[in-house]
């Protein structure tokens, strides 16, 4: 058993737990925030898992949480401020970007992170960022068009 | 009325946010993964090693000696305390040979993953330890996964009910008794004798399927006096209570199953009724405490999510101008092990032959199934039920035949098509409605061919290979109970409960359980069209069977056509009762027609100042039940069951265009375009989201998707690395068009969409790279189509020319 500090959606949090324990386990169990799927057996392939450590997108499934001592995590839970959800989901309820949505947790984060860094992404280059989840329902159209309109929505709004 | 037609407009076909999607999108979903409860205990099977062993030895005492292990079980105490698997409600009305099994492998087991023993622990990594020092002891058997050597003689025997390994068998042409079947034959073999033109292939489609995101999992929790609550991943809650009353032998009363609200997906892999469902309910009556399992990935691949899986013999006989005259198919479906309640795998095979004929017109046809059993896991449906691997065969031969008359294969099609509807194919599936002409039409308006051609030509000059590819497919629009009974052994009626609430909102309880569908939506869009309400002001709870009515299950394409048109009628029935009280406290001798629902208000339209809102009215029949017209009561609820008098359809058609590197054998698909006859639409976000995730499921089967067993029967892709499925990156963006006909049959003129749609995606692709590669003569009959083997086809084929 180990003690760490992991700030989660702001908060910190002090826990005791075992050092195999995994960050997705560490999420769901212990702090209850279930937003964050697991869709493989810990291979890091359907990214469903998908956090922020420290503001960069990683896949919680292929961490212990012992690794995120004293790093800050973002879940889904933490995308939305004072109620407001952000513009990336609003526009995935918007153009229908979801239909099971147990893929779309790890796709929000993964693509926040990606829209941070491609401002003004091409509609290949937003395929290209997805292939680290995998979504068995949409076929990733409305996915795509979806992160394409948020993108255009940011721009607007930032500039 | 104008006021009503234009609300009802409004509602219907809007590009409507999904009510699901806020919580969806916020983290906030429940799934079954996420449903706790106080003193939950965590299991974890044990699974065989094997694909045939005789089971000579568990040792369970290592596991159940570590701290945290409540208890083991295994197949010996299953079978001692709960009935086996092959109970009635389970079976099909058609003449299988049934194997028996009980959820827990008894002396032997049949596939590699079968369950052996189940481990429950305080925490799931103990359970997991705990699996692990499970000592099962096997002496292994002779195994057999091929269909073709399982069903010839001198094969290992896997069930002792079925001698040969065969499960089933069946003709689907030519009539009912073995004269008239002979006599039918007689015949197509005189039309094959004298036609001009006979195309005859072998068509192997590989075992794939659609795995749905989320896992399966079960949670159960007893007590004495409610008995068993099972929260459980499925697509029909209440045939799984049925059949967990019977196997466990618990009273009805004491018997609840909820599916969670929300689902990641079932696609059909969650629509038969599992064995683990049993073992897990077992469990926690026994020990008493909540017990859960949540399925891995890895489990998951190596148990279900397999369809597909079979060879078609198919010979196509036309005339030189383009007439298809008849065809004759032999299936052989290799299904596994057959141990999967409601569906045994052989259902799903069964269906792919009665479609085998899909929309064309065919004089004769003798069309004949086998299926084998053998030691692999057992078929589970995945959308396009059964006949991916029958349209993929009649769909590439068409191909072949215009090709060697040379005509256009789009021409082709067309003239063989049905050009009017109802009409009944000759395997006896009964095609209700539609124009399938419009919708081949308004396809072929995307695209001016002989342009194409043009194009070909000209790039064929600079070394390229690009080629079109059509294909189509008439799809169920839910299955009438004509089909399911035989079929699954249940009723395939629409269910629904219409609740209205004093407040003025309306409550809809289904007995089918949608994984992503968004019924919670579609059904608020119906609801308020009906009633004039805003669809926010209504709530739909669905796969519970403590509240619901009976569902047949989220399954063939139901919603749109069966449980709308339930909800619908419920509504409707309310209407009429919230007018006749209408009428009655304006003193009015009026009719239901004369009232309009409309923007929250009751209008009596030839005098529209008597007027309530919709809120008035109905908390006055709920809530103040007086001085009522003779004969009514108060309150507002009803529960309404739609069946269509025949069974219903949808239809659609693809052309897609490729490139081929004739160097390395890959392809590029450069564009996809749909025709589509949905019927009248609801949500047309939802119908385009359906048709998008189809059709690249459909994709992601053709070219990656692979379950490979070894000749020792091993699974060897039960991980995503191995079990590769599309990305993002690797599939094309979708042009959908419509050119839909409503459905006379439904009260709202919808089509259930989505399930079959799949099916033609391999026919157009194989044909456009075909047609691509129409210079080297090369014909794909097998799937997965891959560059490797297309590369080797192409040496090959400038081996043989030179």
């Amino acid at each position: 058993m180990q003690t760490v500090k992991i700030t989660v959606n702001g908060a910190l949090y002090e826990e005791t737990i075992p050092a195999r324990m995994l960050l997705v386990d560490f999420l769901r169990d212990r702090l209850a925030l279930t937003g964050t799927h697991v869709g493989c057996t810990h291979e890091g392939v359907c990214g469903a898992c998908t956090i922020h450590l420290d503001g960069e997108a990683v896949k919680s499934c292929m961490m212990l949480a012992v690794q995120a001592d004293g790093h800050a995590v973002t879940t889904v839970e933490g995308l939305a401020r004072n109620q407001e959800l952000s513009v990336l989901q609003k526009s995935f309820r918007e153009h229908h970007g979801l239909q099971c949505g147990f893929c779309t947790p790890g796709i929000l984060m993964n693509m926040t992170d990606f829209l941070a860094r491609h401002p003004n992404p091409s509609d290949e280059e937003i395929r290209q960022g997805l292939i680290g989840n995998l979504c068995r329902c949409t076929g990733y159209v409305h996915i795509v068009k979806a992160v394409r309109e948020a993108s255009k929505t940011l721009a607007s709004t930032a500039g | 009325m104008d006021i009503q037609i234009q609300d009802s407009k409004h509602w219907m076909g809007a590009r409507l946010e999904r009510k699901e999607d806020l919580r969806l999108v916020s983290g906030q979903g429940k799934y079954l993964a996420d449903i706790v409860l106080p003193g939950m205990l965590h299991a974890v099977f044990v699974r065989s090693e094997y694909a045939h062993a005789r089971i000579t030895g568990i040792d369970t005492s290592a596991a159940r000696a570590m701290p945290g292990v409540v208890d083991v079980i295994t197949g010996e105490e299953i079978k001692a305390h709960v009935k086996s698997m092959r109970q009635p409600v389970l079976l099909p009305n058609l003449p299988a040979k049934y194997p028996d099994y009980h959820a827990l492998a008894v002396d032997r087991v049949k596939f590699h993953g079968e369950p052996v023993a189940l481990v429950i622990a305080r925490d799931k990594y103990l359970a997991e330890d705990a699996a692990e020092m499970v000592v099962v002891d096997y002496e292994e058997l002779p195994v057999v996964v091929d269909a073709e050597k399982a069903l010839a003689p001198g094969a290992p025997q896997i069930h002792d009910e079925q001698p040969g390994n065969e499960m089933f068998a069946m003709t689907f042409t030519g009539g009912a008794t073995p004269e008239e079947q002979q006599r039918n034959d007689e015949e197509v073999e005189r039309i094959f004798k004298s036609a001009d033109v006979v195309v005859s292939h072998r068509f192997r489609v590989h075992r794939t399927g659609i795995t749905p995101m989320e896992p399966r999992g079960v949670l159960c929790d007893w007590n004495m006096s409610d008995g068993l609550t099972a929260y459980i991943t499925t697509q029909r809650p209440h045939i799984d209570r049925l059949a967990l009353i019977d196997i466990l032998d618990i009273p009805g009363e004491k018997v609840r199953v909820i599916a969670p609200r929300d689902q990641g997906g079932g696609f059909g892999v969650k629509a038969p009724f599992f064995r683990e469902n049993v073992v897990i309910s077992y469990a926690a009556r026994k020990i008493g405490r909540p017990v859960r399992w949540i399925e891995s990935r890895y489990e998951s691949l190596m148990n279900v999510g397999q369809e597909r899986d079979q060879i078609n013999d198919l010979d196509v006989a036309a005339t030189k101008d383009g007439k298809l005259l008849a065809m004759r198919n032999r299936g052989i479906a290799n299904n596994g092990t057959g141990q999967t309640g409601v569906y045994w795998g052989f259902v799903m095979p069964f269906l792919g032959q009665v479609e085998m004929p899909n929309v064309y017109t065919w004089e004769k046809g003798d069309v004949k199934l086998r299926v084998a059993t053998t030691n692999k896991a057992c078929l589970t449906p995945s959308r396009a039920f059964g006949h991916l691997p029958t349209r993929f065969a009649l769909e590439r031969s068409v191909d072949m035949v215009a090709r060697r008359i040379g005509m256009e294969p789009s021409d082709l099609r067309r003239k063989n098509m049905v050009p009017k509807l109802p009409y009944t194919t000759i395997t006896g599936e009964y095609y209700d409605s539609g124009d399938f002409l419009k919708v081949w039409d308004n396809l072929m308006t995307n695209i001016d061919l002989p342009a194409f051609r043009r194009e070909q030509a000209a790039a064929r000059a600079q070394g390229r290979y690009i080629g079109i590819g059509f294909a189509c497919g008439a799809e169920l629009s839910g299955v009438a109970s004509e089909l399911l009974v035989p079929m699954e052994n249940q009723p395939g009626y629409g269910a629904a409960t219409v609740r209205i609430d004093p407040r003025g909102k309306v409550l809809i309880f289904g007995g089918d359980a949608p994984g992503g569908q968004g019924h919670e939506t579609t059904t608020a869009q119906v609801v308020a069209a009906v009633f004039g309400i805003n669809p926010a002001d209504s709530v739909v709870t669905t796969g519970d069977t403590g509240s619901t009515p009976f569902g047949a299950g989220t399954i063939g394409a139901r919603a749109g056509s069966y449980f709308v048109s339930a909800v619908h009628k419920a509504c409707s029935e309310l209407k009429e009762k919230i007018t006749h009280v209408m009428a009655h406290d304006f003193g009015l001798r009026a009719t239901a027609e004369e009232f309009a629902f409309t923007n929250g208000d009751v209008i009596y339209l030839r005098d529209p100042s008597k007027r309530k809102t919709f809120r008035e009215i109905v908390e006055r029949i709920i809530m103040f039940p007086v001085n009522l017209p003779e004969g009514e009561v108060g309150g507002l609820e009803a529960t309404a069951f739609f069946e269509a008098a025949k069974p219903m359809i949808c239809f659609n058609a693809d052309f897609c265009i490729v490139e081929v590197n004739p160097d390395t054998g890959e392809f590029k698909i450069k564009r996809w375009v749909t025709s589509e006859d949905v019927g009248n639409v609801i949500n047309q976000n939802i119908v385009d989201g359906q048709m998008h995730g189809a059709i690249v499921q459909g994709l992601s089967n053709v070219i990656f998707e692979e379950f490979i067993y070894t000749d020792e029967g091993q699974q060897l892709t039960a991980d995503f690395e191995n079990y590769k499925m599309a990305t993002a990156a690797d599939v094309p963006d979708i042009e959908l068009t419509y050119a839909s006909t409503p459905c006379p049959h439904t009260p709202l003129g919808t089509r259930g969409i989505g399930e079959g749609r799949p099916s033609s995606i391999p026919g157009a692709l194989c044909n456009a790279v075909c047609d691509a590669l129409s210079p080297f003569g090369i014909e794909i009959t097998e799937l997965p189509l891959r560059p490797s083997s297309l590369w080797a086809k192409i040496r090959d084929a400038k081996a043989a020319r030179s």
